[in-house]
């Protein structure tokens, strides 16, 4: 059985879809990772998991729930770390903490043990009785990531969890991700927009875009619908160099400015057969340099754009910006 | 019973973080029993004025009302905070949480008027300072009234915050709703003296009861429009009505 199963599900707001018939199996114990741009339909397809939109066709079913059936059970089984905030500003993190307790039926001595376990786990222990809306946005993430672990879910999902995060906090949030799928055998469900996110933390990804999903797979097999990795020789004598044979380069061509260049499934495995192979035609390398498809490449690839976020700057503000300089 | 018990835990433990708010909803009733009553107190110290009031002077036949204002102000403010938890994104931990929703609002809605029924209780007790003679007999019975009407307009305010997109229309609701509905209660001059036209909107104005109940308990029947049986039965009523109308609209509720 899965964890997360979706068949063809479908959301309109009105006239708009925004998620336009998906289909995905998400495994026990795994991170899986919606990869797509802002807009894409990652969060409504969160919410409809969650119980908190009503689908409009399609079928999807969470901890062997279905979500519009049973949505009881489904919020039984599940934490979720929304994408903006959820806590209550006005209360302590240990109130929010107990409050959450509370309300999914955890009482007592245990509560207590596992509210003090969880603030120490996120580092929040010595802030727990300071009013939420004095937290920094990092610490108010960490409090949220705790709370959704309070009642031991089987399912978490994590909407964009490093969203708006300076690097450091979000290394340092990737690494209580990572602990808690170790520690607990979790499944997470996770949605991003960041490459490297999705790359540090995902078993598997779909790619999600204007509400389909274009690609499905692991980071490496996503990666090798773009191409190879591509690695660049800089030989001492590439006049008398041919292009280099072996089982495991894929393509080679001679550039002009006289490196060789050679497609490779593993950059990092290839390297050193490489090394023997040139060092057996008595060559000396002076330079090497590879390159491997990124997840933004597979994205370009698939899409024809770029899926990083607008640096808050739109395209029609540079217009009228321009217009206003002359 | 667990989420609504701790919901009743939550709404108190936000009510005494906000202390100022609490004040203000303390000190604004205070300035019309003073300002307003002490001052008219005065020019309606005659015989004749004092028949207008049911035979009791001013302050007397005008505390009961402050009371009731009161808590309908205070009430329809919690009802509608609703809005913040949807703004702030608490809503949301509560509407994908597994206890019952129609539980939950209960709880927040109890919680809410428990608390308003106890600042009601501080206003009476000062009014008390003031007014002579009401009936320290009538407390316990005004502010069940008082009880009601409050779970019922948090009720209303509530279905009124889950259907409002954004904090703008508050300000607005609050200025078509609040002040009229004061006026119309009969709170601050008798419905006997009314026009007929505004007599009929006092009629269906649901804080006239409360006002005429907790004059009932708290001056005597001889003040009174209706019969106690009447108030009790429209404020019942009312309370079931909006309270069962919040539950539905929370059940439904989405995060659109």
């Amino acid at each position: 059985m899965y964890a997360i199963e979706v068949e063809n599900l479908v959301k309109k707001y009105g006239d708009f879809e925004a998620v336009k018939g998906i289909s995905f199996k998400v495994n026990k114990g795994e991170i899986f990772a919606f990869l797509g741009p802002n807009g894409a339909g990652k969060t409504t397809t969160v919410h409809v998991l969650t119980t908190l939109l009503r689908l409009t066709s399609g079928k999807a079913t969470v901890a062997g729930h279905d979500v519009v059936k049973e949505p009881m059970e489904v919020r039984k089984k599940i934490g979720i770390v929304f994408q903006d905030p959820s806590l209550d500003r006005e209360l302590t993190a240990y109130e929010n903490m107990y409050i959450h307790g509370r309300i999914y039926g955890l009482t007592g001595n245990k509560l207590e043990e596992k509210i003090e376990r969880l603030l120490k786990f996120v580092e929040l222990w010595e802030f727990k009785d300071k009013p939420v809306k004095t937290f920094s946005g990092g610490m108010q993430r960490r409090l949220e990531i705790a709370r959704s672990l309070l009642h031991e879910p089987e399912i978490l999902f994590l909407d964009e969890p490093t969203i708006g995060l300076d690097p450091q906090t979000r290394a340092h949030i990737w690494d209580y991700i990572k602990a808690m799928k170790e520690e607990h055998n979790m499944t997470i469900f996770l949605t991003t927009h960041y490459m490297d996110e999705a790359e540090q933390l995902a078993d598997r990804i779909a790619i999600i875009d204007h509400g389909k999903i274009i690609a499905e797979g692991t980071a490496n097999e996503l990666k090798k619908l773009v191409g190879n990795d591509v690695v660049y020789l800089k030989l001492e004598a590439p006049e008398e160099v041919k292009c280099l044979k072996a089982e495991f380069i894929k393509g080679c061509k001679i550039l002009a400015d006289g490196k060789v260049q050679l497609e490779v499934e593993n950059a990092a495995e290839a390297l050193p057969k490489l090394f023997t192979l040139v060092q057996h035609l008595g060559v000396k390398i002076l330079e090497v340099t590879y390159h491997r498809p990124t997840l933004n490449d597979v994205f370009l690839h698939l899409t024809g754009r770029e899926i990083r976020e607008e640096s808050g700057e739109n395209p029609f503000k540079r217009i009228v910006r321009m217009r206003m300089r002359r | 019973m667990r989420a609504f018990i701790t919901m009743i835990y939550r709404q108190t433990k936000r009510f005494f973080r906000a202390r100022s708010r609490v004040m203000g909803m303390i000190i604004n009733p205070l300035i019309w029993l003073v300002f307003f009553g002490l001052g008219w107190s005065k020019v309606f110290n005659n015989p004749m004025a004092r028949t207008i009031f049911g035979g009791v002077d001013y302050l007397t036949f005008l505390a009961p009302g402050i009371f009731a204002m009161t808590i309908f102000n205070q009430s329809f403010v919690s009802g509608v905070s609703v809005i913040w938890d949807k703004q702030f994104g608490f809503l949301k931990e509560v509407l994908v949480a597994p206890a019952s929703r129609k539980e939950t609002i209960l709880g927040r809605l109890t919680g809410d008027s428990l608390l308003t029924t106890v600042q009601g209780l501080i206003i009476l007790l000062l009014t008390f300072l003031l007014a002579e003679n009401l009936k320290i007999s009538g407390i316990i019975p005004a502010l069940l009234i008082g009880f009601l009407l409050a779970i019922a307009f948090s009720g209303f305010g509530t279905s009124l915050a889950l259907k409002m997109e954004s904090m703008e229309g508050f300000q607005m609701i609050m200025m078509v709703l609040m002040l009229p509905l004061t006026f119309l209660s009969g709170a601050i001059y008798p419905i006997e003296a009314m026009p007929s036209w505004m007599k009929a909107l006092a009629y269906i104005n649901p804080l006239t009861y409360a006002v005429d109940g907790a004059r009932y308990y708290l001056v005597g029947a001889n003040v009174t429009k209706f019969s106690i049986t009447i108030d009790w039965a429209v404020l019942s009523l009312l309370a079931v009505v909006l309270v069962g109308l919040a539950m539905v609209e929370f059940e439904k509720a989405t995060i659109d």
